[in-house]
């Protein structure tokens, strides 16, 4: 089996349903972000009450005129915010942002490719479902699933101002009701989690872009053939 | 992989929008993240602002001559994000509490091209109080050991959570840990739904003020010192120098004017802050809990590494070389400027049990002012006179007799001997053991007054 054959496969799959795949690729990160607002709001019981645009533009060619270093450059650059809305608590001081959604260009990158593969994915299993196993697509389903649900969990830009601790995927799951401890403790794993989502929708597609197995083609009924009229 | 092409492909188009930009005249930028909210860095942030002490004192001759300056100060709730601010240079200065200035110190060397310095500190408690653990005023919770099983919220990766989890280490109690913003903290023990809260200064006193919540554990019984410090830009350091020395000589300015007059000070910085004058008194009045100096002890090196090891315990922080990331050049060059003794003032080390032994009691009079008494029995009789005026008073101010800090006289645990003498107390615990020892009891504030009017 070609990396070619596959590759056709997909294509064919994709170009058979384009109206579908581009839903999919556009919709699934307007989603995204819209179910993190929603939880937000959900979660603490109110509405923002503030929300600022960042010079994304501007801040990022400073980071590249004062970062000597191209690779300490870029994972600054991942960091840097276009959007964040969110709420402000003003019991105390000159008001303090309690929770908020931000919008960061490098992860909403990411997320668009999460989006694109979730509509290849969608479309080879639409377009093999006649000539897969059952087995086959539920086992791809699920794990191509598991790997979306690893990435966005990973991608995740909510931040809940703990003091001096930064927005990180974790404060995600905190807010969501993990314990500290554990949402702590997981931290450290993210690539590894983000790494093995990416991975898992690859095998995803991989899996569903293979050839039938011949011995699944030929997959002999349970009923005798004499009972279904065929030849002896 | 995928993250790094990305990045890789944004950051080509934007070397070449940034090659195309114009010369411009010589401007120097100085940004400083600081922390309105967090009353142990105000002299190197919100009173260096609106004093405006960093103009004052940045260079205007030699290399200086022609130089624009360019000053902007960005007003945060924590360390963190000054943190990564100060990473994508939108800000060159920053100012934070212990933990997180470890935080910055590691996660700069954990760069390729990029380092911070830990140049000064803007105050301290040696006894480490600043971070305290509150519950709600009605809450039946008096010491650390009743929190076993509790739940017990902080903002994780603040001071008060490293000094909780060395409370905790210490007093071998397990709790539920809950990851909770200053505010939303305060809320929930104004509101009793949650046991305890641990929180940083002046969080505790806001609470004790407003009359929502108890301390019944303050930092000063972890023994590790709480301090407060400036980081600056490695850049913009080595490039200007003198602008670093110019910032820590307005640190050193700011220290001075509060110093010299601890009621305007506080008077006008919540006019700046919104945080009560009166809970600002217990941190910049004489005998407060903040020992403004600036200087780099030996001590607090020692500090810093100790909270490093908790950190990397519980976070898996990356390592820091504070050989490389403290640095007292500029601290010496900005002294030696000024004429001061640098030697001198960081030898000295105040121990608030030495410190404030003998210290008047305080009343703020809404009208007159602060008023001293020298006795306690002075104090409540003032206060009691005052009352039966209808006057109104603003805050009392009284001693813990252990550790020497300034309490609200309303949170104290006071004690009353046979002889109709006092004694004020931080902690319940405390008070009763010392009540024991001469035969006295221990009663309420309410009580202390009641058995001065008559």
């Amino acid at each position: 089996m070609t990396a070619a054959a596959r590759a056709s496969r997909i294509k064919d799959a994709v170009t058979a349903r384009p109206r579908l795949w581009l839903g999919i690729a556009l919709g699934f990160p307007v989603a995204y972000y819209a179910l993190m607002f929603a939880a937000l709001v959900i979660r603490f019981q109110a509405w923002p009450n503030y929300a600022v645009t960042y010079d994304w533009f501007g801040n990022v060619a400073e980071i590249v005129r004062s970062t000597p270093s191209v690779s300490d450059m870029s994972a600054i650059i991942a960091q840097e915010w276009l959007f964040e809305v969110g709420r402000m608590n003003y019991d105390f001081g000159n008001g303090i942002s309690e929770w908020s959604l931000n919008i960061n260009p490098a992860k909403v990158l990411v997320v668009m490719v999460l989006a694109a593969l979730i509509a290849t994915i969608t479309t080879l299993l639409l377009a093999r479902r006649t000539q897969c196993s059952g087995a086959r697509l539920n086992g791809a389903g699920a794990v191509g699933g598991l790997g979306a649900v690893l990435v966005g969990m990973t991608n995740v830009t909510l931040a809940w101002v703990v003091c001096c601790a930064t927005p990180s995927w974790v404060v995600g799951l905190a807010i969501l009701g993990l314990g500290v401890s554990s949402s702590l403790w997981l931290e450290q794993f993210g690539w590894w989690i983000e790494y093995a989502g990416f991975a898992s929708l690859v095998l995803s597609l991989l899996w569903l872009s293979g050839p039938p197995k011949p011995a699944q083609a030929a997959k002999p009924s349970s009923y005798p053939q004499s009972a279904m009229g065929a030849p002896q | 992989m995928l993250r790094h092409v990305t990045q890789g492909l944004a950051l080509g188009a934007l070397l070449a929008v940034t090659a195309a930009a114009p010369a411009q005249a010589k401007t120097i930028k100085v940004a400083i993240g600081h922390q309105s909210m967090c009353t142990d860095t105000y002299t190197a942030g919100i009173v260096v602002k609106e004093l405006k002490l960093l103009e004052k004192h940045l260079p205007k001759t030699g290399k200086y001559k022609d130089v624009d300056y360019d000053i902007s100060w960005a007003d945060y709730s924590s360390g963190g994000p000054i943190t990564n601010q100060m990473m994508a240079n939108k800000l060159n200065i920053g100012v934070m509490g212990d933990y997180p200035l470890i935080v910055n110190g590691a996660k700069f060397q954990a760069t390729d091209s990029l380092r911070t310095y830990y140049v000064a500190g803007t105050g301290y408690n040696l006894k480490g109080s600043g971070n305290a653990i509150v519950v709600p005023v009605k809450s039946d919770l008096y010491k650390i050991g009743d929190l076993e099983g509790k739940e017990v919220s902080t903002p994780v990766g603040s001071a008060a959570w490293g000094m909780l989890l060395k409370a905790a280490q210490d007093n071998k109690i397990k709790f539920q840990l809950k990851n909770q913003s200053p505010a939303v903290g305060a809320a929930n023990i104004a509101a009793g739904k949650i046991d305890a809260h641990s929180d940083f200064c002046p969080w505790s006193e806001i609470m004790e003020f407003r009359g929502t919540g108890r301390k019944i554990y303050d930092g000063s019984e972890a023994g590790v010192p709480y301090l407060h410090g400036v980081v600056v830009r490695k850049d913009l350091a080595d490039d200007y120098p003198e602008v670093v020395q110019a910032f820590i000589k307005a640190v050193y300015d700011a220290g001075k004017w509060i110093k010299e007059d601890p009621i305007r000070a506080t008077d006008l910085m919540e006019k700046w802050t919104g945080v009560e004058k009166e809970v600002l008194y217990i941190y910049f009045s004489k005998g407060g809990h903040l020992s403004l100096d600036p200087t780099i002890k030996p001590k607090w090196t020692e500090a810093l590494k100790f909270d490093h090891t908790v950190l990397v315990r519980e976070k898996a922080i990356p390592p820091l070389d504070f050989g490389d990331w403290i640095t007292e050049k500029y601290i010496r060059a900005a002294y030696k400027d000024m004429g001061v003794d640098y030697d001198k003032d960081k030898a000295m080390i105040v121990d608030p049990a030495v410190a404030n032994a003998g210290l008047p009691n305080e009343i703020w009079h809404a009208r007159d002012g602060i008023k001293e008494y020298a006795t306690l029995p002075e104090f409540l009789g003032a206060i009691a006179s005052f009352r039966a005026t209808g006057a109104k008073i603003n805050s009392t101010y009284v001693y813990d007799k252990e550790t020497g800090l300034k309490l609200f006289g309303k949170t104290a645990f006071w004690v009353v001997t046979p002889k109709g003498e006092f004694a004020t107390f931080l902690r319940r615990g405390e008070a009763e053991k010392y009540a024991s020892t001469i035969d006295g009891k221990v009663i309420t504030f309410e009580d202390a007054i009641g058995m001065k009017s008559s």
